[in-house]
């Protein structure tokens, strides 16, 4: 029998198949309203040498492969990654506390490719303006795991952080996160949808920033 | 001394399974996370020596590949758990076994190779194209393999069972004189495994490699855009090498572990393990890959 619990065992990671082929190293910059209320995000994506090579050259751009793109290829790289499926997230998730708060079409994009690497930014209206009378909490993954996101960036505030709030990134806790996917797992069944569940087990596992008001 | 060289083998597999499986899956894929982005940011400069005639640079880009197989194949993945099901299941031989990881992890590489130049040099499809194709069909082709191979332990299991069952009734509490020596109930394992050992290992290769992985089609594609596309198949098989690696280690790990359990038990427990164990891993197999199927479709 203990080969039996471990064999279950080996396939407990089954469902979790998926390990990410694209790192991307995102930065988020919170806009605010003049009543101090968050209006919009502009998320920046810096993706990693590989794949930017690969996004890059399969366009047949940078012709010289030095990492750098011209002027004209910059130009034919505007808008690269923004050709987004319906329904899909943009990876960009805003609670407000435990709330899920909706993000606008991405607009306002820009694209450049330098030193190797490619990086994306674009922004996402948050309409009404959010106050921020409980936490508010940018998320950054991909329920496929595909892509890994890292809020590697420092988080800018335009025009400031309000008076009395302060911000930090957290880095997901991966003990409880595998906890909590074990616990998911031991849940699953055939009759059910493993990726409708997945999407609160990967922010389990996301990079996060969160910004508290007047908490003291 | 065999045995006991078997009995320490099966505690370290066991020791490095749990580690997996528990406390330790967390730490070990963190390790794998982490080495495989460090091996993402080489792999464009390993290519881009190549592009630009550096001294060397196949070299590097071929150990940069092993890496990369090598680390995606230490995160969770098909391969791994089928290799590691399938050893646990039947008794097959250890070079089997570690053969059939080894083939495997070739012929994933060789999907990877033929899909990506028959598709997009030879029909023009985009990457992305390709690669939802190995979503949508590739892998939910792959799953229905899967099942059907879990399905086929369970059958054979119970098989098993009734072959043992059968020459006395009583089964559960007759220890006659042809019974105890846990060879002599239906067919040895043995001729189990020469009878069905290439449909199996056909069925678990095509389970394994039918799903090209994402990295090998980046490569592909770099490769055949910047005109070194022999170094990029290359590349892919080193992929393959350094995936294999892992799954072989898996192998190993499955066929110690198996084996000393065995030790452990004799006779009649031994045989009546046996098909104990291909129902609960075939079952094992089967609901994971149906659950997959489902949610693939």
């Amino acid at each position: 029998m203990r080969a039996v619990a471990l064999a279950i065992a080996i396939s407990l990671p089954l469902p979790a198949l998926a390990h990410p082929h694209v790192w991307i190293d995102t930065g988020v910059e919170v806009l605010f309203d003049a009543g101090g209320r968050a209006e919009a995000l502009r998320i920046t994506w810096v993706y990693d040498d590989f794949y930017s090579m690969v996004l890059v050259e399969e366009r047949g751009l940078d012709a010289d492969h030095d990492g750098n793109a011209t002027a004209a290829e910059t130009a034919a790289l505007q808008g690269f990654d923004m050709n987004w499926d319906t329904g899909f997230s943009g990876d960009t998730y805003l609670l407000s506390g435990e709330t899920p708060v909706p993000l606008g079409p991405p607009e306002d994009w820009t694209a450049k490719f330098e030193g190797g690497r490619l990086t994306s930014t674009h922004l996402r209206r948050i309409d009404p303006a959010l106050p921020l009378e409980q936490p508010l909490r940018v998320q950054a993954y991909d329920p496929s795991f595909y892509n890994a996101y890292t809020i590697a960036l420092p988080p800018t505030f335009t025009p400031a952080l309000p008076q009395g709030c302060k911000a930090e990134v957290l880095a997901p806790d991966a003990t409880a996160a595998n906890e909590q996917l074990l616990a998911a797992l031991a849940e699953y069944g055939a009759d059910q949808d493993v990726e409708a569940d997945f999407p609160a087990v990967g922010a389990n596992f996301a990079d996060e920033l969160v910004v508290t008001c007047g908490a003291e | 001394m065999r045995r006991g060289v078997i009995l320490f083998a099966a505690l370290l597999a066991l020791g490095l399974l749990a580690l997996w499986a528990g406390g330790g899956f967390t730490a070990l894929r963190l390790w794998a996370l982490a080495g495989a982005r460090e091996v993402q940011q080489q792999m464009a400069g390993a290519v881009r020596g190549i592009a630009t005639g550096a001294p060397g640079a196949l070299a590097g880009l071929l150990a940069v590949c092993f890496a990369y197989g090598f680390f995606h194949a230490a995160g969770p993945g098909h391969g791994k758990m089928l290799i590691g099901s399938y050893g646990m299941a039947r008794r097959v031989s250890l070079i089997w076994l570690a053969a059939l990881a080894l083939v495997s992890s070739l012929a994933q590489a060789t999907v990877a190779v033929v899909l990506l130049y028959a598709l997009m040099v030879g029909l023009g499809w985009a990457r992305t194209q390709i690669e939802g194709v190995t979503e949508t069909v590739l892998a939910p082709v792959s799953h229905a393999m899967i099942l059907g191979i879990g399905l086929w332990l369970v059958w054979r299991g119970v098989a098993h069972w009734r072959g043992q069952a059968h020459p006395h009734h009583d089964h559960h509490h007759s220890h006659g004189p042809d019974c105890g020596c846990g060879h002599a109930h239906g067919p040895t394992p043995e001729q189990v495994a020469q009878i069905s050992g290439w449909r199996d290992a056909a069925a678990l290769v095509a389970g394994i490699a039918l799903r090209p992985c994402s990295g090998a089609l980046f490569l592909l594609v770099l490769s055949w855009q910047m005109g070194i596309a022999a170094a990029g198949v290359a590349g892919v098989y080193a992929m393959g090498i350094g995936t294999a690696t892992v799954t072989v280690a898996v192998a190993a790990s499955a066929y110690f572990l198996r084996e000393g359990a065995f030790e452990g038990l004799s006779g009649g427990r031994l045989a009546r393990a046996v098909p104990m164990i291909e129902i609960a891993v075939g079952l094992v197999v089967a609901i994971v890959s149906a659950g997959l199927l489902t949610s693939a479709l």
